[in-house]
């Protein structure tokens, strides 16, 4: 009972004292401690501990044999120089643009666009709660199901998409859906299906919690319906969409699980995505170095995009006198 | 600028058994150019009235004029109104120059004619430095300078401010309260003022149309409010602190009829004036109604001034100062009131005092109906 503290902040160690105010705890010093500790120490093994690993290995010529040997050697930037040398992987950043444009810009367009259409057109809650639960649906199942599932709906010869454009007269002969590029299509398709709702909720639910007085004063000041989208909604959710946009986007850069259910990268490589050749080298083939390097490039690129991002919507925002 | 009339006009939310009468058959005339505020306690209905007026909920039955033009069926942008916010409601990524203008950018005025009127107002509201700052980074009353102005701008018919100082502190209710003045008597423009302070109705208004319970209670100038509420309502709403009500039976002694308070044995003198009308009006029970100002301490000049006082005597609870006066409350047997005394007053608890007051003061309620007998 020693450890409990009454009164005397003063026995607290310099740098465990309460600069605002002279309030003495009444818990063990010990429980913070221990409060931040532990997540601490979880963080560090799961998360620091494994990323100095990686900038380790992405030094070395580390492969699996290597790995368990511990016979593996410095060679500098060697690692790196082959990844982004690479034809593979430059093509696969030619993906990972159109996948960004087409996949997450896209989807939270799309999202945006019905959200807003759902609150604006829909008065009726019933109506608008049943769409939005069958729009979160697709969101609720694993990545395997969602691939297995457009793979069979996808079927060139008899897969129910191919079907239905066939029967509608939309299409004269069956459009090869994992033909090289055409298969990453295949895939954005099936990631818009599986992740649009997730864009759409966000908006969705910032359109909820606008001030509906702005919208009566719109209305008394004459504005139509189209100027008061334009020039006060989509202003107001800006950082709305831009969170649902961040989201998007830092998925699209761990996206691994529907190119290795739905094409496995192929055919001939033209679905893959950097992540996945990551995935590809390290875990399949074992190049550990190599997978390194490829990580640390991809974390590169995407730390820079949304750093970039982060210090433009700063900047917005400190205009607008909110942070 | 319009004069407004509203007739038998109705609201009624909802349908079938839940359904909320949050209006009854509202007649109200407000002339061009005159200030009138709408006065009443939370869900009088005021608020549902005011945005009858605006557009904003359509009306169940009656209609509203603004001249001889039947705006009931219009949307809010074909009435010509203005309305300033209770919660302001300014467009947060909008300058406060850009929150001004849109109403004249929504008309499609020329982006020079926006900024001279833009800087026009920002002048009159004394908001110029502001032109470039954000809402959000604006204090509640500039937020609210920002929000009449932009409701002035495009110079309205009809100009109507709801609840617009409820969320200022003191201090800066007081300068606004003047700025309106001010305002009103700049521009002579029709102006309906929502509220629930009767402070804010009276300071600023030709006329106060008192509300309660969805409907209408009585129209009329701080005086008429005053001295010849309609009904036991007004009189126990408008007045701080508020008039003391006695249950009261008529007794009638050498023809001198006056109002006997039960239980407290006291009796009322009434004026000739009401006297007649009580007598005309008929029946024994009545409430009667006296305000705290017109029931002061019995000063030796009362007796000399040669006004018809009348006096009770009663034993003082509670005296509570506060600065420019006192407030007494006294008691009669069960019975107790309040009563105005100067500041300097020093009533000890217990200590019997001896109330003047004018009978002319005495008002005069039917206790069925709460009527003004008069």
């Amino acid at each position: 009972m020693s450890d409990i503290v009454r009164g005397d902040p003063d026995t607290y160690p310099a740098w465990f004292q309460n600069k605002k105010t002279t309030r003495p705890l009444i818990v063990s010093r010990w429980v913070p401690i221990f409060l931040v500790g532990v997540p601490v120490l979880v963080l560090l093994a799961i998360v620091i501990y494994p990323t100095i690993w990686m900038f380790y290995h992405s030094l070395r010529d580390t492969n699996i044999q290597g790995l368990f040997m511990g016979n593996h050697s410095y060679i500098g930037f060697e690692n790196y120089a082959t990844v982004l040398s690479s034809d593979r992987f430059q093509d696969s950043l030619v993906h990972l643009v159109q996948y960004l444009t087409f996949g997450a810009v896209f989807q939270v367009i799309l999202g945006t666009v019905l959200a807003l259409t759902l609150y604006e057109f829909v008065k009726s809650n019933a109506i608008r709660t049943t769409v939005l639960i069958l729009m979160v649906l697709p969101m609720m199942l694993p990545p395997s199901i969602v691939g297995t599932l457009w793979r069979f709906l996808l079927t060139p010869s008899n897969g129910a998409v191919n079907q239905a454009l066939l029967d509608l007269g939309l299409i004269s002969a069956h459009i090869e859906w994992f033909n090289a590029g055409v298969s990453l299509w295949s895939i954005i398709i099936a990631d818009t299906w599986n992740w649009t709702a997730l864009p759409l909720l966000i908006v969705y639910s910032g359109r909820v919690s606008l001030p509906p007085a702005v919208y009566e004063a719109a209305r008394v000041d004459g504005a139509s319906q189209w100027k008061v989208m334009r020039r006060v909604t989509l202003p107001m959710l800006k950082e709305v969409i831009a969170i649902a946009f961040i989201l998007r986007f830092t998925d699209a850069f761990k996206f691994v699980d529907l190119v290795y259910v739905m094409t496995s990268g192929g055919p001939a490589q033209s679905s893959e995505l950097p992540t996945y050749i990551a995935f590809q080298r390290g875990i399949r083939e074992f190049a550990i170095g190599e997978a390194a390097a490829y990580a640390i490039v991809i974390f590169a690129i995407s730390a820079i995009l949304i750093t970039l991002f982060l210090k433009y919507m700063k900047r917005v925002m400190k205009a607008q006198g909110f942070a | 600028m319009a004069d407004v009339t509203l007739t038998n006009v109705n609201k009624i939310y909802g349908e079938g058994p839940s359904a909320v009468h949050a209006v009854q058959d509202l007649n109200l005339k407000i002339d061009d150019g005159e200030f009138v505020a709408l006065l009443g306690p939370s869900g009088c209905g005021k608020t549902s009235t005011l945005r009858m007026i605006v557009g904003l909920e359509s009306i169940s039955s009656g209609s509203v004029h603004f001249d001889d033009r039947n705006v009931s069926a219009l949307e809010p942008q074909d009435r010509n109104v203005a309305m300033a916010f209770e919660t302001y409601a300014l467009y947060p990524n909008f300058t406060v120059e850009q929150n001004l203008a849109f109403p004249l950018e929504v008309r499609g005025f020329s982006a020079d004619e926006q900024k001279k009127r833009a800087q026009n107002v920002a002048e009159l509201l004394r908001i110029t430095d502001l032109l470039d700052a954000y809402p959000p980074a604006l204090s509640g009353g500039q937020q609210q300078r920002v929000s009449l102005g932009r409701a002035l701008i495009r110079e309205p018919d009809v100009f109507i401010l709801d609840e617009v100082m409820s969320h200022l502190d003191a201090h800066l209710k007081f300068q606004m309260l003047f700025d309106l003045k001010r305002l009103h008597r700049e521009l002579g423009r029709t102006m309906i003022y929502v509220t629930h302070d009767q402070v804010e109705a009276l300071a600023l208004s030709d006329r106060v149309a008192v509300m309660s319970n969805a409907r209408l209670q009585q129209v009329g100038d701080r005086n008429t409010l005053y001295n010849a509420p309609a009904n036991v309502f007004v009189a126990d709403f408008i007045g701080e602190p508020p008039t003391n009500f006695f249950q009261a039976q008529a007794v009638e002694s050498d023809g001198d009829l006056r109002l006997a308070v039960d239980d407290a044995k006291f009796t009322l003198h009434l004026s000739e004036k009401t006297r007649a009308a009580v007598k005309a009006h008929g029946g024994a029970r009545f409430i009667a109604g006296i305000r705290p100002q017109n029931l002061t301490p019995a000063t030796a000049s009362d007796a000399t001034s040669g006004q018809t006082t009348a006096t009770l005597s009663a034993k003082v609870s509670i005296n509570e100062y506060l600065g420019e006066r006192s407030i007494l409350t006294a008691h009669r047997g069960p019975v107790s009131f309040r009563a105005l005394a100067p500041p300097e007053t020093r009533s000890a608890p217990d200590e019997i005092v001896e109330l003047a007051y004018d009978p002319a003061n005495v008002m005069v309620f039917d206790p069925e109906t709460e009527d003004l007998v008069h």
